[in-house]
Order: structure tokens, then sequence, then C-alpha cells
């Protein structure tokens, strides 16, 4: 019975040497590395833009120190392709072609907020002016 | 040529050695008659082994071609001495340079035997390439022994820009006195018709008009306009550039240039290239072949170098902005050292067109709502941008990643007409 048992052990041993023995004759394994290619950075006016527009909802002063500058940059070239100047637009024309909220911003003359922790622009707010500046 | 004992060897070995202490802790000796067969075949093939003499060299098939086009790069191995081995041969490149078959390729070389492999070879991008050398690794027949180096030179290969042919450029405000391709705005011998004036002494006979001599009863004579040709410089911005995985505006800005470079050239104008960014190249105006290979072989080599440096139209050196040239800025107009550069010429009466290479092509909008609104706000901007470079007189051409050059240009021409010209340069 022993004997038996030495010979399982011996044979069980020897399939396993052969085993390990073919798989490492066998075609080596090759490594495979993921390569992960590196975001490409975006341009610099597009992420601060995406800065603007997220603090832009804190606070007032954001919105008239950092968001009211691009406003009246674009809101300036697109009505002077229709012939305005925001510099010297009525307050109803303004209001009329622009809307309430984007005409309170761009408006000339504007004052610094008095309250500095105002709430700032709403994103349903920024998409509206969006809207009506592209289509003006 | 480095020999290293292959890892499948040092594994037999490492399996023969547990079994062998298997052996001594068991007192069991069949374990170590297992364990002697791979010491023996790891034995016998390290000391059979022989180091091979392989040389290997790097053909390319032709050294120049266009973006997207393919070479086929040979590989010739030879192996002087030593035995028969198993290669793997890996070609290396520098990136953006697409390879068939992908990754290494294996072949069996006897001693005294000359073989070759075969890649193509594809740029999948304009620019100045390199191909090879190439890393051998070399193992006996037995798989014992391996010898691993980099062998074979480099080989450059050379990919030019895929250009759009241009049925129409921009015409210049002013001309040079160099014979040409435009009617110029003065006066002189040419071929097209300017005007009818009396008669001078010195005039020449055969350019009397006799019809209206007949009619008015004193000589007259027709007066043309010369053809001149123009003096152009190419403005490159490099300062940034806007990039995905399908390529970059500095891609589409030399595939620009190329083309513009070569229509300018082919109607006899002076061109000269400015690489404007973070490092300053350029090339003097000139005409000819000779300096359409000058221009892209400079283009070959720009690139986005990144500097906090201002520069401005003082850096410039005055022989390459050759008064009364026409300034073809081809910007993505992301940067504002690149828009602060372009006012300034026009201010300093430079006959100015700017082609923007559309960088929207390249970006998209964020995932977030806040991303959205931004990429929103930014055509809007990108818009403003463009309405106050046209009122100041400068014609923008926008040229997307799938359009063509010639109607955005066409375009331009039609701004021109209407623009103010420039005052004086």
């Amino acid at each position: 019975m022993r004997l038996l048992a030495e010979i399982a052990l011996v044979v069980l041993a020897a399939i396993g040497v052969a085993g390990c023995a073919s798989l490492l004759l066998g075609t080596p394994p090759t490594r495979r590395r993921r390569a992960r290619a590196p975001a490409p950075p975006r341009p610099d006016q597009l992420v601060a833009l995406e800065r603007l527009t997220t603090s832009a909802r804190t606070s007032a002063v954001h919105v008239h120190a950092y968001l009211r500058p691009v406003l009246v940059e674009i809101t300036s070239g697109r009505l002077a392709a229709h012939g305005h100047n925001l510099d010297r637009m009525p307050e109803l024309t303004g209001r009329a072609l622009l809307g309430d909220r984007l005409w309170d911003i761009v408006r000339p003359g504007r004052p610094f907020p008095e309250d500095r922790r105002g709430p700032g622009v709403t994103p349903q707010e920024l998409r509206a002016m969006l809207e009506v500046l592209e289509r003006l | 040529m480095s020999a290293l004992i292959s890892s499948r060897t040092r594994g037999l070995i490492a399996l023969a050695g547990a079994a062998l202490i298997g052996a001594l802790a068991s007192g069991r000796p069949e374990l170590a008659l297992i364990a002697m067969p791979l010491l023996v075949f790891a034995g016998a093939g390290l000391v059979l082994a022989r180091e091979p003499h392989l040389a290997v060299e790097i053909e390319l098939d032709r050294t120049r071609l266009l973006e997207g086009e393919h070479a086929v790069a040979t590989v010739r191995l030879r192996n002087d001495g030593g035995g028969a081995v198993l290669v793997e041969v890996a070609l290396l490149r520098t990136r953006n340079l697409a390879l068939e078959p992908v990754g290494a390729a294996g072949i069996l070389l006897r001693a005294g035997v000359r073989s070759e492999l075969t890649f193509a070879v594809r740029p999948q991008r304009w620019g100045a390439h390199a191909v090879g050398p190439v890393v051998v690794c070399a193992r006996d027949l037995l798989g014992v022994t391996t010898w691993e180096g980099r062998l074979g030179g480099r080989v450059d290969l050379r990919a030019f820009p895929r250009e759009q042919r241009l049925r129409e450029l921009v015409a210049p405000l002013r001309t040079q006195p160099f014979l040409g391709t435009h009617v110029a705005r003065v006066r002189g011998e040419g071929i097209e018709f300017a005007d009818v004036r009396p008669f001078h002494a010195g005039d020449r006979v055969r350019h009397i008009n006799w019809r209206a001599t007949a009619r008015r009863g004193v000589p007259q004579v027709n007066e043309r306009h010369p053809e001149h040709s123009s003096d152009v410089v190419l403005l490159l911005d490099t300062f940034e550039e806007a990039r995905d995985s399908a390529g970059g505006t500095l891609d589409d800005a030399v595939r620009a240039a190329a083309a513009l470079a070569r229509a300018c050239l082919a109607r006899r104008d002076r061109v000269a290239l400015v690489d404007f960014g973070g490092t300053l190249h350029w090339l003097e105006p000139a005409f000819g072949t000779t300096q359409l290979y000058r221009i892209i072989d400079a283009l070959l080599a720009s690139d986005i170098a990144f500097s906090y440096a201002w520069r401005n139209v003082e850096t410039i050196p005055l022989r390459v902005l050759p008064p009364g040239a026409l300034v073809l800025a081809i910007s993505p107009l992301l940067d504002g050292r690149s828009l602060a550069m372009v006012a300034d010429l026009r201010r300093r009466g430079f006959d100015l067109t700017v082609i923007e290479v559309s960088p929207l092509d390249h970006v998209s909008p964020g995932e977030s709502d806040d991303d959205a609104a931004a990429y929103r706000l930014w055509r809007l901007q990108r818009e403003a941008i463009r309405a106050r470079l046209q009122s100041l007189g400068i014609g923008v051409a926008v040229w997307g990643r799938d359009g063509d050059l010639g109607p955005a240009l066409e375009g331009v021409n039609i701004f021109r007409r209407s623009a103010r010209p420039a005052v004086h340069a």
C-alpha cells in the first residue's frame, strides 16, 4: 500500500514538473502594455471660459469682473453687425433686443455690485443669454 | 550584443533546483532523478551555444513621400559566424510612423546565410521621421541563450504635407516692379488696356490708337497696365494649437502654408516664411522652385514651442517683411500674442489676410452643463475676435479640417473689395 502511494507521488511530481517544463519551453508570453495616450490639452481660451462659467455661479463680483467683459465683447460685435452700438443703445431697445438679464449685465456704465456676495448667474440664465446672443 | 540566459532556461534551472531541494528534504532520490534531464538540457544548451555575428542594414525604397503614402523598409540580416539562431527583429521608429507588420518579426538564420525582412512604413503626419535602428533578439535553437542588441543605422524619411490645389489666391494690393502675373495698378508696358492719352514725344508708334486718333484729330496712344509680381510673407502661428487624436491645427496650418507657398511661387511671387511662436524662424523672400523646397523643409521642422516670452513685429527682421508685401497669417487665433501681432501688422499698414485654421473641429464640448455653456461662449468669443479683426480691415478666411481652402480665400477676396486698403507700408 505504501509502495503504491510512493509511486503515485512520484508520478504526480513528474507530471507537475513536465507540465511546468512544457509551459516554460512553449512560446514565452508577450507582455502587453495597454498604452493610454494622454488626453490632448484643451486650448487655454476654452479652459479659461470653463473656469469662468463655473465661477460666475458663485457671486455677483465674478459676474461683473470676469463674465461681463466677455459678454460685452461678444454682444458689441454681434450688435455692430446689425448697425447697433452697445455704448449708445437706449435702455428700451437694449432690453428688447437682449432681454432683461443680459442687458442688466452688459449695459454701459453698470456699477460694481454693492453686495459682493450677491447671487451670480444660474446655468439656466447663462443658457438663456447664450441663446439670445446666438440668435442676434 | 549582450548575451543572456533566457528566461525559460532560468525557469528550468529553478525548477530543477526545487526538485533537488525537495529530494533532499523528503529523502526521495526519485525527485532528483526527475531534475536531472532539466539540468542536462540547460547545461548542454549553455555549452553548445555560440554567439552569432549578426550584421544589419536598413534601406528604404524612397526617402521622400507625401503623408499617407507608404515606403518599404528592407531590413537585411547577415549571420557571419557562430551557430544558427532564431532572430526576432523589431524596427524602431519615431512617433507618427505606422509599421506593418506591427511588432517583431521572426526568422531562422543559419551561419553564413543572408536574409531580409520587409516592413511597410507609413507616416501619419508630415515631418522628418527616422526609421531604425532595429532591436535584435537572437536565440540559439535550444532557446537556452539569447543575445540582444541594437543594430543597423538610422534612415531619415521626410513626409511632405499633402497639399490642396488652389485655383485662386488673395490678390495683393501692391505689386513689385518684377515680371509676374498680377496686373499692376500703375501704367507701363503690358498687355492689359488702361487708358488712351495724347501722343507725347518718345512714345512708340506701335502704341498709337489709330481709331481714337482718327476721331480726335490728334495722335492718341494706348496706355497699359504692366504685369508685376508681388511679395508674399507666410506667417505661421506656432504659439498654441488645438489637437485631437486625428491631428491638430498645426498640421492643417502647415498643409495650408505649403499649398499657398506653391501657388504663390507658381505665379512668380517672392515668398518669405516666418514661423512665429515660442521660437522664431524665418526665410527671406525669394523666387522659384528652390525657395519652395526651402519653405517645405522649414515647415517640416515647425512645432509648437511653449513659451511665455512676449513677441511682436519688432522681433521679425525687416528684410523678411518687405514694404508692400502681402502678409498671409495662418493661425488658429488661440494666443493673445498672435492676435496682437496681427493687429500690429495691420496698424503698420501691411496688406494682411488671416487664414484661421479653425480649432473647433479639434475640440469637443465638455460633458457638464457648465462646460457645454463655456464651449458655446467660446464659439461666440471667436466670432467676436474675427469681427474685431475685420473691423481693422483684415480679411479672415475660416478654414476647417475637411473644408476646401479655395472657397475660404474667395470669401476673403470679396471682403477685400469693400475693405479699406492699407495706407502705407
